[in-house]
């Protein structure tokens, strides 16, 4: 393939976005962002925001393209317009701000309901793993996630963290989980219900 | 061993055959055991989607700063969308975006050979980003003179704005204020006050504010009128705004029924005007509100551009909200009462409804 002006066809960019295909996510995220851009310049954002709402657009899109039976019943444009409007909606509607919206009929509408409602609800969930893991703070966060992330063993961590021995780092790897888990499950949760 | 330490071990496969089948034997039968067995496996995906999440978002800022960088995806955007489906009309004037109208211009030129002569020519938007020198400097007077005045912390953006009825609305630029954390506003009459965003459109530049005290505007009498219809070149015109912390006066005449790149939603005029007299209004010699300013071409000083009354009530009509809409116009005066003043009087009368602006943004 030459490496100058790549077309990609829908189908592509699903594929490209499965396999991790870094070209392709960079490619995909060029050609929409105008679209994106537009809309919410229109309807009283700001760039910035719509540079939120587009990255957010395309995580959505992305994580949907990592399901097996996902499939796109429209056009990917259709699509990433579709979830960037329901996203810039519910924004406007947390500020209470729905009256700054327009509705426009230039652009078709898909039905996203159910991949941005699927999204929002994981997003509360790594909200919450986010608090979680301010809250825990360092060198516990790092430890953790160098434990069941990145796979170091014990001697590993021991040696990064400056404890004396492999038993000495099970033991803090162990409070500091227990801490994670309080936070996760307990704090956090309790939280997000309010 | 702890329940976590046998939970990691099963899951990574290094429990004995004996202890494994110990462990799952205990999950199928002991219920405490299996939710927290659930719960440690929970935990630890969310940890993994949070790590893959923060990746993935890590990665499209890179794309986007690497492919789209600050100016160009907006450029490109006002190129294709706007002046093709356009015709070269209306750019959309939020504040970062006020060099997409220069250079999009200068990109449509440059097809017609003025590339060269043009390329210089930038609207600027005529809001003050304060500095803070002095701005601290001014703090540190008015301790010294006024000793029992309040001392604000200086704002990050100052400019111009006015009322439109009696209701507390008053109008200003958008790229004053649409990135703020919170507005407000003061004169020479009025207190600094808490104001907020009711309404915005961003490709005339326009926002409305509401004051939130609504003692403030308990007894105003608005003396101008927005005009409708549009006013004819050479006409004498004059603005009142904040470039500085006092209200400045300036004058001059309606020279061009387009504005800047022949947009048709705007005037220019040919008052000097300066950063902090974005917002503010133009008024023809009767009294009435013709346009608001906005910006003017760096290098001309004395050319400046106003957006039309006509535009911004049209726009205003377009709110899909009936109810904000009432609001919005059903308290303005349909005759300005400046007609027979001279001068010196009319501007007495306007300046308690010309406001200093300031804005105070998101860190």
């Amino acid at each position: 393939m030459s490496k100058s002006k790549l077309q990609f066809t829908d189908d592509q960019f699903i594929d490209g976005l499965r396999n991790g295909n870094n070209e392709i996510l960079s490619a995909l995220y060029k050609k929409y962002y105008n679209i994106v851009l537009k809309f919410i310049v229109n309807n009283s954002g700001t760039e910035e925001a719509a540079q939120d709402i587009y990255q957010e657009t395309v995580i959505v899109l992305y994580e949907n393209a990592q399901k097996p039976q996902f499939s796109l019943n429209c056009q990917l444009q259709t699509y990433i317009y579709s979830v960037a409007k329901r996203l810039w909606l519910k924004q406007l509607k947390k500020n209470g701000k729905t009256f700054l919206f327009k509705e426009d009929d230039e652009n078709e509408l898909a039905d996203v309901t159910g991949d941005v409602a699927e999204h929002s609800e994981k997003e509360k969930n790594l909200d919450k793993m986010n608090k979680s893991l301010l809250e825990l703070g360092e060198p516990c966060a790092t430890l953790i996630k160098d434990y069941y992330l990145s796979k170091l063993n014990m001697d590993e961590i021991a040696e990064k963290f400056g404890y004396t021995n492999a038993d000495n780092a099970k033991n803090q790897k162990y409070k500091c989980l227990q801490r994670l888990k309080k936070y996760f499950f307990e704090t956090h949760s309790i939280e997000q219900e309010k | 061993m702890r329940p976590i330490d046998l939970f990691d071990n099963y899951i990574k496969g290094t429990l004995s055959a004996e202890d494994k089948a110990g462990f799952e034997n205990q999950l199928s039968n002991d219920e405490v055991f299996a939710k927290a067995f659930q719960e440690h496996k929970t935990l630890i995906a969310s940890l993994a989607q949070h790590a893959t999440r923060n990746e993935l978002k890590k990665k499209l800022k890179a794309i986007h700063e690497k492919e789209l960088g600050i100016n160009s995806k907006v450029i490109s955007m006002y190129r294709e969308e706007t002046f093709a489906k356009r015709h070269g009309r209306t750019l959309a004037v939020a504040a970062s975006t006020a060099v997409i109208a220069v250079l999009s211009t200068v990109a449509l030129l440059s097809t017609g050979g003025y590339f060269f002569k043009q390329q210089n020519n930038k609207i600027t938007d005529l809001n003050r980003v304060v500095m803070e020198l002095k701005a601290s400097s001014d703090g540190i007077v008015e301790g010294i003179t006024m000793s029992n005045k309040k001392v604000y912390a200086p704002a990050n953006l100052e400019g111009s704005a006015f009322a439109i009825n009696n209701k507390g609305y008053i109008i200003t630029s958008f790229h004053m204020v649409n990135s703020a954390d919170s507005i407000f506003v003061r004169n020479n009459t009025t207190e600094r006050t808490l104001a907020s965003l009711i309404f915005a459109d961003a490709r005339l530049d326009l926002a409305v504010l509401k004051i939130e005290n609504s003692d403030v505007s308990k007894n105003w009498q608005i003396p101008f009128a927005l005009k409708e219809k549009t006013t004819d070149i050479g006409e004498k015109v004059f603005t009142l705004g904040y470039p500085r912390k006092e209200v400045v006066y300036g004058e001059g005449s309606l020279s061009s029924l387009s504005g800047y790149s022949n947009d048709t939603s705007m005037y220019q005029i040919s008052i000097p005007v300066n950063p902090g007299n974005s917002g503010g209004p133009l008024l023809d010699e009767y009294g009435n509100i013709i346009g608001v300013i906005r910006g003017k071409i760096s290098g001309a000083e004395a050319t400046g551009f106003a957006i039309k009354t006509n535009e911004i009530l049209k726009s205003i009509n377009a709110i899909d909200v009936d109810s904000t809409r009432k609001q919005l116009l059903g308290q303005s005066n349909k005759k300005s009462s400046l007609k027979s003043l001279k001068r010196s009087e009319q501007i007495k009368k306007i300046n308690p409804y010309v406001f200093n602006v300031l804005v105070y943004k998101k860190d």
